[in-house]
C-alpha cells in the first residue's frame, strides 16, 4: 500500500469479513479432515458388511474362520491359512483366517523396534548429551536425510540384494553380530586406559568419527576369523549345522531381514523426535545435577531420560505405527510366507503388503475382495488405537514431569 | 582457426532432426488416407498387459486414427467392466467363470464373445545349475501343497527325496500371489484344486518369482513362460505316460506340454450385429500372421493355424491373412 486511506466503516467491515473467511476456511479444513478420517472408516465398515450380514444366497462368515482356525486337512502343516482363493469341496470350511496377516504385522513390528529403538535412542543420547556441537549440527540432517530415503528402495536393496547376501555369507554375519557389542565396549575399555595425552587427541564428542576406523577394523577381523570360526564351531557349515543339528530352516527372505530394513527405515524418525524431546531438556536441569556431584550417566539416566521420556514415548509410538502401516519394505523383503510362527528366520506377510499385492486383482464385490478391506479396516483400527494410546500416555507423563521443567 | 564447439551445435541438430521426423510422419499420414478413427478401451489381464500394447502400436502404425486406451489390472477387472459397458474389449488370461457369464448375460441379454488370441504355458523354473530333469504332476503336487490332492504317496520337502544328491536340504518354494490367474491355473493343473503350503514365497509378479530362483540353488518355483531368463532353467512336464515335455512352442501348440493354458479376448457384440470399425480392425490385425508374429515375440506361443483361420471365418474379417 503506498497510501493507507483512513480506516472507514466499510474497510473495517470489510477486514472483518477477510477474517471470519479465514477462520471458517480454517474451521472447515479441521472438519473436514476429521470427516475423511471417519469417512475412510465408515466406508470399510459398509464394504464389510455384506460378509457378515449377507443379503443374497452368499453365506456369512463366521468370526471363527477369521480369526481362529479352520478344521485342517489331514496333511496340512498350520490350522490358520490364508488361502481366499482357493476352490473348495462343499463341506470345507474356507481358509480366510486373517490371524497369519496380523501376526505377520506385527512380527515385523516388533523386529523393526528391537532393532530400531536401542540404536535411535542411543544415538538420540549420545548427540544431544555427549556429541561435540560441530559434529551433531553435520550428523542430526544426515539421518534425517535417511528419512526420506523411499520404502520401495530400502525394501528393494533388503529383498534382493541383502536377503542373498546374508544367505550365502551368514557365518560372516553372525561373527559380526557377536563380535560388534564386545568390540564396541573394548573400544571404551581401552580408552579409559590409556594416557591422559592420547585420550584428549581422543576426545568423546568426536567419537562418532573415531569409532569408525575401529568399527571397520573389527568388521574385517570377524570377517576374517568367520571361516576358522565356523570350522571349529559348527562343522564348516553353519547353515548345515543349524539345518541338521538344530533342525532349523533359514528361509532367505526372513523375519530379521525385514526387522533390519525396516528398522533402518523407522530409526530417523524416532533418532529426530527423541533427539528434540532429549535437546528440549533445559540445560539448567543436567547441570544442576553435575554441580551435585552426579555423574554423567546418572545425569542422563535420573534426569535428562525422565524429563523429555514423554517426546522419547511418542518417537517409539510413531515409529510402531511407521512401522505397522510400512508396506513396500515388508513386501519385498519377506517373501510373503503366511506362516504363524514366533521363529525370526522364517518368512512372514503382513496385513499391508497383502492388501497391495491382492487388492488390485480381486474381483470388485467378490467376497476376496471384502475380505481385504475387512483386512484394511483391521489395520487402520489398529494404527487408529495405537496413536490414541501413544496420545493418552504422552499427554499424562507430560502432565506428570512438566513441575521438572522438561516435556516437549 | 575457431572451431565451434560441438556442445553449442546439439540444439539445432536436435531441431532439425524433429523437423525432418515431423514432415515425414505427415508424409505418411496423407499417404494411408486412411479413414477409421475412434478409441478403442481395453481393461483386463495383466499378463497379457504387454501384448495388448504390442499389437496397439502395430494397429497405430496400420490406422493412425485409433488410439488404444490400455487398463491392466488384472483377469478379475474385465468382467465388470464388460458388464458395465465401460469397455467392449476384455483381455483375460484365463476363461470366463460361470458367475461373471451370467452376470454378463444378466445385463445384456447374450453372452460375450470369446476369442482364443493366444496361448501360454507356466513353467516350473529351478535354478540354472540344478540337475532336476522334470517333475509330474503328483510330484509337483506332493512338492508345492499340503493337501496332496493329485495322489501322491508322500510329501516332497528336500531334493535328496527327488533322488538328487545335489542341491542340499529343504526345497525353497516360490510363487504368484492368490489373486493372479497364474496362481490359478497352477492350483488347478497342478494341485488338482489343493491349497499350497503356507511356506510359499508368494510374489507379486512373474519376474519376481525367476529373479528369486535363479539366485538360490535350492528354489522351485512357477511362472510364466514369457518370463524366462538364462538364471533359470524350465523343467520338463511328465505326462501320465511317463513321457518329458519341455515347455518348447510346438509343443504347447499342440498341447502336449501338461501346464499351458488359452489367452483370451472377450467381446461385448450383440449377435447378429457386425463389428464397430476401431474393433474389427483390432481384431483382424491380432487374428492376422502379423498379430500373432508379435505373440511369439513377446514369448507366448502363436495359435494353431487350424484356430487362427477358424476364428477369422467367425467375425467374418476377409481373409486377407
Amino acid at each position: 500500500m503506498l497510501d493507507s486511506p483512513p480506516p472507514t466503516a466499510v474497510r473495517r467491515r470489510l477486514r472483518q469479513g477477510r477474517d471470519r473467511l479465514a477462520t471458517a476456511l480454517i474451521t472447515a479444513g479441521g472438519i473436514g479432515v476429521i470427516a475423511a478420517l471417519l469417512a475412510i472408516g465408515l466406508f470399510l465398515a459398509v464394504e464389510v458388511v455384506p460378509l457378515f450380514w449377507p443379503s443374497g444366497e452368499s453365506s456369512a462368515i463366521d468370526a471363527e474362520a477369521l480369526w481362529g482356525g479352520g478344521e485342517a486337512a489331514v496333511e496340512e502343516t498350520s490350522r490358520h491359512r490364508w488361502a481366499p482363493t482357493a476352490t473348495l469341496a462343499p463341506d470345507e470350511t474356507p481358509r480366510i483366517s486373517l490371524a497369519p496377516l496380523a501376526w505377520g504385522t506385527l512380527e515385523a513390528a516388533a523386529w523393526a523396534l528391537v532393532i530400531a529403538v536401542p540404536l535411535a535412542l542411543g544415538a538420540a543420547a549420545h548427540s544431544s548429551l555427549f556429541m561435540s556441537r560441530r559434529l551433531r549440527s553435520r550428523l542430526k540432517p544426515t539421518l534425517e536425510l535417511m528419512e526420506a530415503l523411499p520404502g520401495v528402495v530400502v525394501g528393494f536393496v533388503a529383498g534382493l540384494v541383502l536377503a542373498p547376501w546374508v544367505e550365502r555369507h551368514l557365518a560372516e554375519v553372525a561373527a559380526c553380530l557377536l563380535l560388534l557389542v564386545p568390540g564396541l565396549l573394548l573400544a571404551g575399555g581401552l580408552r579409559s586406559r590409556l594416557p591422559a595425552r592420547w585420550r584428549e587427541t581422543l576426545p568423546l564428542g568426536w567419537a562418532g568419527l573415531w569409532l569408525v576406523p575401529w568399527l571397520v577394523l573389527v568388521l574385517a577381523a570377524s570377517v576374517w576369523l568367520a571361516p576358522w570360526l565356523e570350522a571349529v564351531a559348527f562343522d564348516g557349515d553353519l547353515r548345515r549345522f543349524l539345518e541338521l543339528r538344530l533342525g532349523l530352516d533359514i528361509a532367505v527372505r526372513n523375519a530379521l531381514i525385514v526387522g533390519a530394513a525396516m528398522g533402518f527405515a523407522v530409526m530417523p524418525s524416532i533418532y529426530a523426535l527423541a533427539e528434540d524431546a532429549l535437546s528440549g531438556v533445559p540445560p539448567s536441569l543436567a547441570e544442576g545435577a553435575q554441580a551435585l556431584g552426579a555423574t554423567r550417566w546418572q545425569t542422563l539416566w535420573r534426569v535428562v531420560l525422565p524429563a523429555a521420556s514423554p517426546g522419547i514415548f511418542a518417537a517409539v509410538m510413531i515409529g510402531a505405527g511407521r512401522a505397522v502401516g510400512e508396506t513396500m519394505i515388508v513386501l519385498m523383503a519377506s517373501g510373503n510366507a503366511a506362516l504363524m510362527t514366533l521363529h525370526p528366520l522364517d518368512g512372514l506377510r503382513s496385513l499391508a503388503a497383502t492388501i497391495a499385492i491382492e487388492l488390485p486383482e480381486a474381483g470388485p464385490g467378490s467376497v476376496h475382495y471384502q475380505l481385504l478391506l475387512l483386512a484394511a479396516l483391521a489395520l487402520f483400527v489398529f494404527t487408529f488405537l495405537v496413536n490414541t494410546l501413544a496420545e493418552l500416555v504422552r499427554t499424562r507423563l507430560r502432565r506428570r514431569y512438566r513441575r521438572l521443567g522438561g516435556g516437549s | 582457426m575457431s572451431v565451434v564447439p560441438f556442445r553449442r551445435l546439439i540444439p539445432w541438430l536436435l531441431l532439425i532432426a524433429f523437423g525432418v521426423a515431423m514432415t515425414q510422419a505427415q508424409a505418411d499420414e496423407r499417404d494411408r488416407g486412411d479413414t477409421i478413427v475412434g478409441t478403442l478401451g481395453t481393461m483386463g489381464s495383466d499378463t497379457m498387459a504387454g501384448l495388448m500394447l504390442r499389437w496397439g502400436e502395430a494397429l497405430a502404425r496400420r490406422h493412425p486414427g485409433i488410439r488404444l486406451q490400455l487398463q491392466a489390472s488384472g483377469s478379475a477387472s474385465a468382467p465388470p467392466a464388460l458388464v458395465a459397458g465401460t469397455t467392449r474389449l476384455g483381455p483375460m488370461s484365463r476363461p470366463m467363470r460361470d458367475d461373471e457369464r451370467r452376470a454378463f448375460v444378466e445385463r445384456h441379454g447374450y453372452p460375450p464373445r470369446e476369442l482364443t488370441v493366444a496361448r501360454d504355458a507356466l513353467v516350473v523354473v529351478v535354478h540354472r545349475h540344478n540337475p532336476l530333469a522334470g517333475l509330474g504332476r503328483r510330484e509337483l503336487d506332493a512338492v508345492f501343497s499340503d493337501t496332496r490332492r493329485c495322489g501322491a504317496p508322500a510329501a516332497i520337502r528336500d531334493w535328496q527325496a527327488l533322488g538328487l544328491d545335489w542341491p542340499e536340504g529343504r526345497i525353497r518354494l516360490h510363487g504368484r500371489n492368490a489373486a493372479s490367474g497364474t496362481q490359478a491355473l497352477f492350483r488347478r493343473v497342478a494341485l488338482c484344486g489343493g491349497l499350497f503350503r503356507p511356506v510359499i514365497n508368494e510374489h507379486p509378479g512373474s519376474a519376481a518369482v525367476v529373479a528369486a530362483v535363479a539366485e538360490d540353488p535350492r528354489a522351485i518355483g512357477y511362472a510364466g513362460l514369457n518370463h524366462l531368463t538364462p538364471g533359470v532353467r524350465a523343467l520338463a512336464h511328465r505326462d501320465n505316460d511317463g513321457t518329458l515335455h519341455a515347455p518348447d512352442p510346438e509343443a504347447v501348440r499342440r498341447g502336449e506340454y501338461g501346464l499351458s493354458r488359452d489367452l483370451y479376448l472377450y467381446l461385448n457384440l450383440p449377435p447378429g450385429e457386425t463389428l464397430p470399425a476401431p474393433e474389427r480392425a483390432f481384431l483382424d490385425l491380432v487374428l492376422s500372421p502379423a498379430g500373432q508374429a508379435i505373440v511369439e515375440e513377446l514369448g507366448f506361443v502363436a495359435l494353431p493355424e487350424v484356430l487362427r483361420r477358424r476364428q477369422r471365418r467367425a467375425l467374418a474379417l476377409d481373409d486377407g491373412g
